[in-house]
């Protein structure tokens, strides 16, 4: 399962860099995509960061109809957080930096697969399948200001993927 | 308090597991499955030469062999029982995708893509090929001796078919399988390589060595005769409309949950149509999640008789039943 959220990861963390290549963040001193796994870095109780893409992983289940496979196709939740609180003075173009990431992340998003790679390994290998995922279904703007940030969304998406294994 | 239980007899199941072997087309002889010797193999690796077809869904049998009441009598009263015409078929979904599924769900000659050179004139089941790489001496059915010079032709992941060159000959060709059968050299353009067209014999490359090809599964049709060559296969194919018939044995097996194995042994299968007015739905779109969808295919056999030794009958179907160790067994 790993290998697929790191496979997943690491084609939108490569688009993004394509589509726009400023969207950055900076992260333990270095400069990269902002597109950030929250599982995968340090817990601190800071508030997420602008402009950036959070995944985070959800439930994962055998795919319909693919119960009784040997190798079942699995589906993984996969929420994309992000936000904005624009960047003039009295945050009046939030909702524009909103419009410009919500098409980022379609353009991140498509098309909807990638190989499954195994990126702990340097040159990565191909594990010879693919990682699938559906179009993002976009819920509606938040305004929590909880989050730090003026505009709030989440995207979700389901992301299938074969097993490393065989379900005897 | 009695604990003097019967035994459980229920067979549970979450899948059926679908093996085929070849049928000598030659002198029409059946692989035989024999429940005393073969009954009890692991379901992962079946007894050779039975090949695992994966992971099949819908299975279904029918028995068509009708028996009816002789009767007589002023009342007509059904004095005893006969049998009718045999007949038995099985139909299933293959869920899993390859030569052998496409081949068998098909029914008729199943054909492999040859590559061909950008100038070879367009044909829907592939043009004049580029020419095969003879195999040298030290082959085997794992790896393909092809000369260094030969082995910088292909790449890791490339498919390839291997067998003999076309003889000019007609009846059944394809080592190991019967993949086709040539009535008239004529009919195959004479073509040296169309052995290769149609044989069951391919494998993926998953390796090189200086001077051989490593695969990752072996051949069907194990050891590569004398004489083969190998050539590079882009597609699998299949034709509606293709003459020849497939008829393999076939072994069903209900994988025991608690113990109890089913069998069906069929030593005879071939690819049935019953075409009604709508057709036969030869795919199926299995929804995963809107608009994903998994493709499926869908095949039907009929039965084909075949002697038993131990009373001369003719059987269309085996059924076998491995009770569960302590089982009670009626």
């Amino acid at each position: 399962m790993q290998f697929a959220k790191d496979s997943f990861y690491a084609a939108l963390r490569d688009r993004l860099a394509v589509v726009n290549p400023t969207r950055t963040v900076t992260m333990n001193g270095a400069v990269r995509p902002a597109v950030i796994v929250t599982q995968n870095e340090p817990v601190t109780a800071a508030l997420p960061l602008p402009h950036a893409f959070y995944i985070e992983w959800g439930a994962a289940q055998l795919a319909s109809s693919e119960t009784s496979a040997k190798r079942p196709l699995v589906a993984l939740v996969c929420l994309l957080s992000y936000g904005s609180s624009g960047t003039l003075d009295g945050e009046v173009n939030r909702g524009r930096e909103m419009g410009a990431l919500d098409g980022e992340l379609f353009a991140i998003c498509s098309p909807g697969k990638t190989n499954k790679r195994d990126l702990t390994q340097t040159p990565a290998v191909d594990l010879g399948s693919y990682v699938i995922w559906t179009k993002p279904q976009m819920k509606d703007i938040q305004t929590d200001r909880k989050t730090g940030l003026a505009l709030f969304r989440t995207a979700e998406v389901t992301v299938f993927f074969f097993p490393e294994v065989d379900w005897s | 308090m009695n604990l003097a239980l019967r035994g459980t007899m229920q067979p549970l199941t979450r899948r059926v597991r679908a093996y085929f072997a070849p049928v000598d087309r030659a002198t029409e002889t059946p692989t035989v499955f024999d429940p005393a010797r073969y009954g009890a193999f692991t379901l992962d690796t079946p007894p050779s030469p039975w090949l695992d077809l994966g992971w099949i869904d819908n299975f279904q049998r029918s028995s068509h062999t009708a028996t009816d009441a002789l009767r007589s009598g002023a009342r007509g009263a059904p004095m005893q029982s006969v049998r009718g015409a045999l007949g038995a078929e099985v139909e299933f979904d293959f869920r899993e995708w390859g030569k052998l599924q496409m081949a068998l769900e098909a029914g008729s000659q199943h054909m492999n893509v040859l590559a061909t050179s950008a100038t070879a004139t367009p044909q829907p089941s592939g043009g004049v090929s580029i020419s095969a790489v003879p195999l040298l001496l030290g082959s085997t059915a794992s790896e393909l001796q092809v000369g260094a010079g030969a082995v910088a032709l292909f790449v890791i992941g490339n498919i390839i078919a291997v067998d003999l060159d076309y003889q000019q000959q007609t009846g059944y060709v394809g080592t190991g399988l019967s993949a086709a059968y040539v009535r008239n050299a004529a009919d195959v353009q004479h073509s040296v390589d169309y052995v290769r067209r149609v044989t069951f014999n391919v494998g993926r490359v998953s390796g090189l060595t200086t001077t051989s090809l490593l695969l990752a599964q072996p051949l069907l049709g194990g050891v590569p005769a004398g004489g083969a060559s190998v050539q590079k296969v882009i597609a699998f194919l299949d034709r509606e409309g293709g003459s020849f018939f497939q008829e393999w044995s076939a072994l069903f097996v209900m994988e025991e949950e608690n113990g109890a194995r089913v069998c069906f042994y069929y030593p005879r299968l071939t690819p049935q149509r019953k075409t009604g007015v709508s057709g036969v739905q030869t795919e199926k779109l299995n929804s995963v999640v809107a608009p994903i969808v998994a493709v499926t295919l869908h095949a039907v056999f009929l039965a084909l008789p075949a002697t038993d030794a131990n009373d001369g009958e003719q059987i269309l179907c085996y059924r076998s039943f491995f009770p569960a160790a302590s089982a009670a067994l009626y």
